[in-house]
């Protein structure tokens, strides 16, 4: 049974990768760049001309199928931390950095903080100071790479710290203690609380959790707790949604409103609109946890789970549950 | 206290005064690259218009200090940015940067410090540095009670390296009012950070840039050269923000070493840096005041500064930073 809740939370978070609205920007990355030049001209149109038909991602003289529902940027980088899990954290990452360099062969796209950390790498900064010195140490790309460490039992921090730093680090903590006691137990309440109870309650990402819970708790329904998550937990002062501290609460707030049932839970989090480039992927992972792969809606596994290498071009064409196959 | 009563009036009104000069001055440079910098202006040293919200935010951190003196503490602060901030923001929020926005949010929302700081992602922000003078010129000689002191206003609005960064500030300020020498300005603001922070890295690394690269001199091929050093060596890359506080703190305190505490030398190259020139120079500007005195900082720039407009904070509005000096030094 585990082995189908292991394949349930990569199977989840590719899902919910899928799910949210900016999937198909990053996987826009895979048409030619005047492809996306035209699209940014096309939002200056809109504005210039203050018409409210905006543009959406689109093939003109390009191949349609990156624009399909299907996995991104976190699927790709939980792939990429199953496939790199049993080496030192800081060797793996710094493999990375040539694909950061101008005019690399295979680009690698990243988060601020993981570009960032690249760039610390290359300079001789080592972890914790790599993730720490860092604007956006406070994001979830460690939360999101916790999955992988969290279907096996393992400490996620190591990992972490590379890229991240404080509310950062503890998103990875929490999404780890609570993608294995959904792993062990199935239970999602039981996985709510292992997540709270890594979690500092002075910490922003502390309070934001229980708050989120309890506001979720309140409403009783995912889709229903939309409107209070949004009053109670975003800010709409800053330009980015991908910080840990809103999209790990909102994670386990939807996740234990929904019972474990991803195809209620994940829906509800692609509709917190600024959040739903990660939020509904962690989700996704917590609940495919708790319900297992079986449970998830097969039209959506058999779209989700192809990596198109939008981010890590070495991941074109593999099978994220595959590599589930020597774990789960 | 050694320093006479009147010395200390001068260094604190040449501390203000240079942060509003600072500030006016890298106003219109403000996110340009050093290149473009260079293409409009050369080298820029004329005041072209007013300041912006590193003097108002000054002139309000002046006003808690006036009222509340060493008793500070973060429940102060956030009464009056509850009492005399947010009553009157009833649009935007004009001037003021996501940590100020982000912390009205999280009081409106019933939170206190130092929970305010914390639950906005601009915790790092460079907006209690740039407000962080009247601290160090309210502590003269003493850094550590000046970085105590400004922690308090920085556990409202900020966390982590963004206190940081205000505490490096206020100390190296302090330091300067004691009439220390530059390199033990930039040691006092060390002294007030622990050594395993982003700040102090980034600090340590520009002085060493410092240290390692040719001086500013009169060639601006020498000048390019140092600049693109201190940039590779604390500019974040992939980061479209330039707010950042370890960033500018240690760019802001690399200029002032440049320029070896002369107000005018040290803020034009601060603001010949870009990224978050204003702050960049109104930081350099204060230090480099209070070193110096109200003598050091350039009359035709004294000339341009005006009372306040209010335009950031509608209660600081009609306030010279000159007036507020002087009600600082009259708690000395």
């Amino acid at each position: 049974m585990s082995g189908d809740r292991i394949r349930g939370a990569f199977a989840g978070l590719a899902v919910g990768d899928a799910a949210g609205w900016p999937a198909a920007r990053h996987r826009a990355a895979l048409h030619a760049p005047w492809s996306r030049r035209l699209h940014r001209e096309l939002d200056a149109f809109a504005e210039e001309h203050r018409v409210t038909t905006l543009p959406v991602p689109f093939a003109l003289n390009q191949p349609v199928a990156p624009l399909r529902v299907g996995p991104s940027d976190d699927a790709e980088w939980l792939a990429w931390t199953a496939l790199t899990i049993d080496r030192p954290r800081a060797e793996a990452f710094r493999e990375l950095i040539a694909g950061r360099e101008e005019g690399a062969a295979a680009p690698v796209r990243a988060r601020i903080s993981v570009a960032t950390a690249l760039d610390n790498l290359a300079k001789g900064v080592e972890p914790p100071a790599s993730g720490h010195d860092n604007p956006h140490h406070f994001d979830d790309a460690a939360a999101v790479r916790a999955v992988a460490f969290g279907v096996l039992g393992r400490d996620p921090a190591p990992d972490a710290q590379v890229t991240n730093a404080g509310d950062g680090v503890l998103g990875a903590l929490a999404m780890a203690a609570a993608v294995a006691e959904a792993v062990a137990s199935g239970d999602v309440r039981r996985a709510v609380e292992a997540a709270l109870a890594v979690l500092p309650e002075g910490t922003a990402i502390g309070h934001n959790a229980r708050l989120a819970v309890a506001t979720a708790r309140a409403a009783g329904d995912p889709f229903g707790a939309v409107p209070a998550l949004d009053a109670a937990l975003l800010d709409h002062v800053y330009s980015y949604g991908v910080g840990a501290a809103q999209t790990v609460p909102v994670a386990l707030a939807l996740a234990e409103a929904a019972g474990g049932e991803l195809a209620r839970a994940v829906p509800a989090a692609a509709c917190l609109a600024p959040l739903a480039d990660s939020a509904p992927a962690l989700t996704g992972a917590l609940a495919g946890a708790c319900g297992g792969y079986e449970a998830i809606p097969e039209g959506w596994t058999a779209s989700a789970r192809t990596l198109t290498g939008c981010c890590l071009p070495e991941l074109a064409g593999r099978d994220l549950i595959e590599l589930t196959e020597g774990i789960a | 206290m050694t320093a006479s009563r009147n010395e200390l009036r001068d260094r604190a009104r040449g501390s203000l005064l240079g942060l509003a000069a600072g500030d006016a001055l890298g106003a219109p440079a403000e996110n340009l690259t050093p290149a473009e910098i260079r293409r409009r202006w050369g080298r820029l040293t004329e005041i072209e218009g007013g300041g912006t919200d590193d003097t108002e935010y000054a002139i309000f951190a002046a006003s808690l200090l006036v009222r509340h003196g060493h008793g500070l503490t973060a429940a102060d602060v956030a009464a009056a940015y509850r009492e005399e901030i947010i009553p009157r923001v009833t649009g935007p929020m004009r001037g003021a940067g996501f940590s100020e926005l982000g912390t009205v949010e999280a009081l409106r929302r019933g939170l206190r410090p130092p929970l305010t700081g914390l639950v906005h992602s601009h915790g790092w922000s460079d907006g209690l540095a740039m407000r962080a003078a009247p601290y160090g010129v309210f502590c003269p000689g003493d850094p550590a009670e000046a970085a105590r002191l400004i922690e308090q206003d920085g556990l409202v609005s900020g966390s982590g390296e963004g206190i940081l960064g205000g505490r490096a500030v206020a100390g190296a300020v302090a330091a300067a009012m004691g009439g220390a020498a530059p390199r033990e300005v930039v040691a006092a603001a060390l002294s007030v950070v622990p050594a395993d922070s982003w700040t102090a890295r980034n600090i340590v690394r520009a002085r060493d840039v410092l240290g390692r690269v040719p001086g500013t001199g009169e060639a601006g091929l020498v000048e390019a050269g140092l600049v693109e050093a201190l940039h590779e060596a604390v500019v974040v890359a992939h980061y479209p923000w330039t707010d950042v506080a370890p960033e500018a703190v240690a760019l802001a305190l690399a200029a002032f070493l440049a320029g070896d505490g002369d107000v005018e030398a040290s803020v034009t190259f601060g603001v010949s840096l870009g990224r978050d020139a204003d702050t960049i120079g109104a930081i350099a500007g204060a230090v480099a005041g209070a070193s110096r005195g109200e003598g050091g900082v350039p009359e035709r720039w004294a000339a341009r500064i005006t009372p306040v407009t209010g335009k950031c904070l509608p209660v600081v509005a009609g306030r010279h930073v000159l007036d507020v000096a002087d009600e600082l030094a009259e708690g000395l």
